[in-house]
């Protein structure tokens, strides 16, 4: 059964613990002497610190540490990392974990306390004066660019961050020589990834050794580790960062935030371990926020339907200061709307625009969902215009087959078979029945419609030197450790941070299925950097199976043959003429001339006199640092079955069906889960989520009654397809799956909103659609 | 001011002190020490929180701990016996029902709660009951089946595609 | 997101609860909405009154009217056999408030006293023109729901003053009911919501009772829209020219789930739905 288990839907090995309470999140680490903190922040969107006055909360009893911003700009050698720059010559406004002398955005952390438990700490907050000297706030990008627009950092000239371009061919000539030219304006709302558990921190910094350490709610524990040595200018050795269970991340949990740094100086003030776990209320402004984005585009087209050209202008409506992956969603947007097409000349402007928000962060999709939306919307939009089906044009357009290796405007994509994953989901609608349950509703006078998007995504993230070259500050390789002990039982220790998709479980699959045991002999560690290895860049971009599952695969590949040598020394046989199964080595063709792993463990570790071959040094461990040469590119169709009440603007969706190629599937189960969650936060980014701020900056989305995430009664059923197009290029031809099922979801929903409207014309350009916008589109196209 | 408050959890009857402010969802997890309550926004708004009270689903955040003074509440935590899974939690692991697992404890209390009540409940049932609880991981269909799956062992196996026909 | 500290006392009896209303306590009943207001810190009370423990779960009959005590909790009036036999309308919008562990712990007089012009209960009671009995420190009073109700989260329960009963009339035998209510998500509360019960008699209307929420700072009920129904038949173009004389009666606002002139409209769709659902069930 060994050699099966990469494919099979195997249960998790994580469940026993979650299903029965017995897991620990960061909230459940309760070192002896924790004291709890919490933070004040900022009730202004944008004001000059007059004052604080802290001596009322120092003196309240419970309360043992206050800081404000100017006690940890003391403390800090460097203000919060901006570790992803596409651009270099962005201007990057010093940030800090607490606000010093001014308040960008409401919702900044202004002040922190340590008392005896939360509650005491809030009593203390109440307890801080700040007087606030109010200044002009901006919160839409036409504010922020308004030629007399208030300057949120003095330090710069407006309110642009930086600039990019991405660029492909020939666009002037492609533009001149088109036979059609199509403009479109896309406009994406602020959503947050808004993990069930919120980000939190325990902080230990001994005062006397220096030592810190830190239990982190974290997808990426070495970068924690790396951006806190060189904000508290600690060598890394000293920090030692420990993940317990992570309630969630979807990219919100990747970025490196001021909360970490100051848990780390109320340990040092008051000598005690600190908690600081963020609110559900307080993440409405304190964790990264994503998505917001104006693109303008305009398409260039022959009559056949062939693309020849793109290009715009794509703005970030950022946050007040850069959050430590800066600009790079916005450009990552840019750097994949050609999405699975071959349009030979490509030219997009990035403009990066600073407003009084929280910091624009990591979502799952990073860029991608609106790079999608955008090119499947001109797709349809070019049937429409050309009178030709959409699926011809995404037909025409694909990059067939045979151009892969095909160099895009800035990554270049491993394989692909787009046509057939289009033609495999065609047939799942087909098989659904949907359309003769369109075409039945449609007779008894209802707006029911399906709409359809084809993604490309690349995953597998990423070769080091590429991501140094894009910008990054870190690099994209794993090293991952395979260790079997004396009972021939397997340990994978992993520097990749699991946060609820199966990690552990996918790991322990591929050094099973390498090595021939069962899966329940493997054991899975991470979460610790002091007794994991290294990742470069964390559990995040689609990379943990990919990056981990190859890092895995080859070390436990070589692992096997040193089995095999101590095997074949204890059998007196050739190492070639064994097999391992179920944990068993032995010859072929004479299963009973076998010897078990565990006794080859016994012959390594400890009774190796006579047992382990004289060349071969004790223990069986294999270590491998796996940079990959390339990243992957994971695609998929989605299709989606919506009616819309005409009366209301209210979208129901009914079905959702992806056909999708990540190469080779570790877990069917754990992709197809990873397939639909992301659909699910497709579905919310589409017609529920939204972080609003009104026109003074004020942050109106402040709870889950605000922000409406979608419950179980908002999801249709969800179905699944793979099909399997390994990465030639990756060991184990694994892609990863992390952030597929939210890439092309909004663009499908838009699609099948849009069919199940088609007699009043109305299309879709921003997202979310909310009832009373879709209620003014249809009125307005009625009344054509 | 401290209060004690005696309740029976899981089957054991306990007495811990506290203030009237606590909740009984910070009282389970912080007093008692049953840290499979959690606690996703304080409002009531997530559901990750429910408890069975009385046998009755009930969000802990939306509750005192003062008030359930005398009470009996079941966590997640009692609904395991000796080392055995029960059949629900059973259902949500052969159906990879749980991702992150933070809004499990919740979904197992308000699926006991609807299988005792509605022992044979329709796939929108199942959704219905589950509504008041956000899953930001699963996109809720292997849960929807695992509920299926423990309402009736007679459905389908794990892992069939659930296609609108 | 903790409360700020209060003293907590759970009243034994309605006096003793009314004594300790004169003295500024909050009243906890449900806790449903009161809760999370505690844990943001929204309300700050010196002193939180637990009632859930006094004697005001009952739920019977008597004469014309439904009697519900303050402590019902919504769940139990959404299964009473008496409710869904004697007032359908209201075991059926009770079935619209949140879900299923919201409606095993918010009860009819939270519900009532928190006021919240989207919740479905007080739009039935305004509907069937219920009657809430409250106790102060002067003794009883009836208060009729029509008055009852000022604004959001406003009432003319003084501030030491216990709601203790509420009574709805039950309405005639045979009528119909609707409840068409549009929310954000399946178990949000209310963008706007209609309810309403109707008797048709020989083809003709006797009996029409239309409240709205969502779409004023109190639910209200739709007079107008009422004696448009009144002695005519029931059809799609009476029942339309019903439902258009909603949107005067209206008077709602922006906010960030909906601007005004879409719930106004939308009084309008959904009195409509409710009246179909009420002439046909």
């Amino acid at each position: 059964m060994g050699e099966k288990l990469i494919g099979a839907r195997m249960t998790r090995t994580e469940d026993v613990r979650l299903l029965t309470g017995r897991a620990q999140f960061v909230d459940d680490v309760r070192p002896p002497g924790v004291l709890e903190a919490a933070v004040l922040r900022s009730t202004a969107p944008h004001a000059r610190i007059v004052r604080i006055d802290t001596a009322a909360a120092a003196a309240h009893p419970g309360v043992f540490a206050v800081v404000t911003g100017a006690d940890v700009r003391a403390v800090v050698r460097a203000p919060q990392p901006v570790i992803w720059r596409p651009d270099p010559d962005a201007r990057i406004p010093p940030a800090y974990p607490l606000a010093v002398d001014r308040v960008l955005y409401e919702g900044q952390a202004v002040a922190a306390v340590a008392a005896t438990d939360r509650a005491t700490a809030e009593d203390a907050l109440e307890l801080i004066k700040v007087e606030y000297e109010p200044l002009p706030a901006v919160t839409t990008l036409d504010q922020a660019l308004a030629p007399d627009a208030p300057r949120l950092h003095r330090e710069l000239p407006d309110n642009v961050a930086g600039r990019m371009v991405v660029a492909k061919g020939d666009v002037a000539t492609a533009f001149a020589e088109a036979d059609v030219v199509l403009r479109q304006s896309f406009r994406f709302a602020r959503q947050m990834g808004a993990p069930l558990e919120t980000r939190g921190v325990v902080a230990t910094w001994d005062p006397f050794t220096s030592r810190l350490d830190l239990w982190l709610s974290t997808q990426a524990p070495n970068l924690a580790r790396e951006l806190l040595g060189e904000v508290l200018g600690l060598s890394v050795d000293m920090i030692r960062v420990r993940t317990p269970d992570v309630g969630g991340g979807f990219g919100n949990k990747f970025d490196f935030y001021g909360e970490e740094v100051v848990a780390a100086i109320l340990s040092r003030v008051s000598g005690r371990p600190v908690k600081l776990v963020e609110d559900r209320r307080e993440s409405f402004v304190a964790t990264v926020q994503s998505r917001e984005q104006h693109i303008d585009v305009e398409l260039a087209a022959r009559l056949d339907g062939t693309i020849t050209g793109l290009r715009g202008t794509l703005h970030g409506v950022l946050g007040a200061t850069l959050s430590t992956i800066g600009m790079s969603p916005c450009w990552t947007a840019a750097a994949s709307m050609t999405g699975p097409y071959d349009i030979p000349a490509y030219e997009m402007n990035v403009v990066g625009v600073l407003t009084n928000k929280p910091p624009y962060g990591s979502y799952r999709g990073f860029g991608l969902p609106k790079a999608n939306f955008v090119h499947e919307h001109l797709v349809e939009m070019l049937a429409r215009h050309l009178g030709l089906d959409a699926h011809a044009v995404r037909r025409k357009n694909f990059i067939p087959p045979s151009a892969f290796p095909y160099v895009s405007p800035v990554f270049v994509f491993d394989s692909g078979r787009y046509e057939e994953c289009l033609d495999m989901c065609l047939r799942a609608v087909q098989r659904a029945g949907w359309p003769s349950f369109v075409s039945a509703a449609r007779a008894r006078g209802e707006a029911v419609g399906i709409g359809y998007s084809f993604h490309n995504e690349v995953t597998g993230f990423a070769p080091s030197r590429i991501a140094n070259q894009s910008g990054l500050q870190n690099a994209g390789f794993d090293e991952e450790v395979v260790r079997i002990d004396s009972t021939g039982h397997v340990t994978v220790r992993t520097g990749l941070s699991a946060m609820g998709q199966g990690l552990h479980t996918a790991l322990a699959q591929v050094a099973a299925h390498c090595l021939g045991v069962p899966l329940e002999h493997v054991t899975v560690v991470s979460g610790d950097t002091e007794a994991c290895p290294y990742t470069g860049y964390g559990t995040a971009a689609s990379r943990a199976a990919a990056v981990g599952g190859a890092a895995v695969l080859n070390a436990a590949t070589r692992l096997r043959a040193k089995v095999l040598r101590v095997a074949g020394h204890l059998l007196e046989v050739s190492p070639d003429d064994l097999v391992i199964d179920d944990g068993v080595v032995s010859v072929v063709g004479v299963p009973e001339a076998a010897v078990t792993l565990a006794r080859v463990g016994d012959a390594a570790y400890r009774r190796i006199n006579g047992l382990l071959p004289e060349d071969e040094l004790p223990t069986l461990e294999e270590r491998e640092v796996y940079d990959p040469s390339n990243v992957a590119t994971a695609y998929g169709c989605t299709a989606v079955l919506a009616s819309v009440d005409v009366e209301t603007g209210v979208v129901t969706l009914s079905g959702y069906l992806i056909a999708h190629d990540c190469g080779t599937v570790i877990n069917p189960s754990i992709v197809d889960g990873q397939l639909h969650g992301g659909a699910a936060q497709a579905i919310g980014g589409a017609l529920f989520e939204q972080i609003v701020h009104d026109g003074s900056g004020h942050a109106l989305t402040r709870s889950f009654s605000d922000y409406l995430m979608p419950m179980a009664t908002e999801v249709p059923p969800i179905g699944v397809e793979h099909m399997v197009t390994p990465a030639d290029h990756v060991p184990g031809g694994f892609k990863g799956a992390g952030e597929a099922g939210v890439v092309g979801g909004g663009a499908a929903i838009a699609h099948a909103v849009a069919d199940a409207l088609s007699d009043f014309g109305v299309t879709v350009t921003s997202l979310p659609i909310t009832p009373p916008s879709l209620l003014a589109a249809i009125r307005k196209g009625a009344g054509r | 001011m401290k209060l004690t408050v005696t309740c029976t959890v899981n089957g054991r009857e306990v007495r811990a002190d506290c203030e009237p402010r606590r909740t009984l969802a910070d009282f389970l997890r912080h007093d008692l020490g049953l840290t499979g309550v959690h606690v996703g926004c304080e409002q009531g708004a997530c559901g990750s929180c429910t408890v069975l009270l009385d046998g009755a689903t009930a969000r802990s955040c939306c509750l005192l701990a003062v008030q359930v003074d005398g009470a009996t509440v079941t966590t997640v935590e009692g609904l395991a016996d000796n080392g055995v899974l029960g059949p629900l939690q059973e259902a949500f692991r052969s159906h990879h029902a749980l991702q992150c697992g933070f809004c499990t404890p919740g979904m197992l209390a308000t699926a006991t709660e609807l299988l005792r009540d509605n022992p044979r409940p329709t796939e929108a049932q199942i959704r219905t009951a589950l509504s008041g609880h956000l899953c930001r991981c699963t996109g809720y269909q292997h849960i929807v089946d695992a509920v299926k799956a423990a309402a009736d062992p007679g459905e389908p196996e794990a892992g069939e595609e659930q296609h609108r026909s | 997101m903790k409360a700020a500290p209060f003293a907590y006392v759970r009243a034994a009896g309605v006096g003793e609860a009314v004594a300790a209303l004169s003295e500024g306590a909050l009243v906890l009943a449900g806790g449903q909405s009161l809760v999370p207001l505690l844990n943001m810190r929204l309300v700050r009370p010196h002193t939180v009154m637990d009632v859930n423990r006094l004697d005001l779960a009952h739920l019977h009959r008597s004469g014309a009217d439904l009697v519900l005590g303050a402590l019902t909790r919504h769940r139990q009036v959404e299964t009473s056999p008496l409710v869904r036999r004697d007032v359908p309308l209201l075991a059926a919008a009770m079935s619209h408030v949140g879900y299923v562990a919201v409606r095993n712990r918010g009860t009819t007089g939270g519900s009532i006293a928190h006021a919240d012009p989207a919740a479905e209960l007080p739009a039935v009671c305004v509907a069937l023109d219920a009657s809430f009995t409250v106790q102060g420190a002067r003794g009883r009073r009836e208060i009729p729901a029509g008055e009852f109700f000022l604004g959001p989260h406003r009432t003319a329960l003084a501030a030491d003053e216990l709601l203790v009963e509420t009574r709805v009339p039950v309405p005639p035998v045979g009528s119909g009911h609707g409840v068409a209510e549009l929310s954000r998500r399946a178990n949000d509360l209310a963008v706007v919501a209609v309810v309403a019960c109707v008797a048709v008699s020989e083809g003709t209307v006797t009996y029409a009772r239309i409240a709205v929420a969502g779409a004023a700072p109190t639910p209200i009920r739709a007079t107008v829209a009422e004696s448009v129904l009144l002695g005519r038949t029931p059809s799609a173009d009476v029942i339309a020219s019903a439902a258009d004389a909603v949107a005067d009666a209206t008077d709602p606002s922006d906010d960030l789930r909906a601007p005004a002139a879409y719930r106004r409209e939308m009084a309008v769709v959904l009195t409509r739905r409710a009246l179909r659902q009420a002439v046909t069930s």
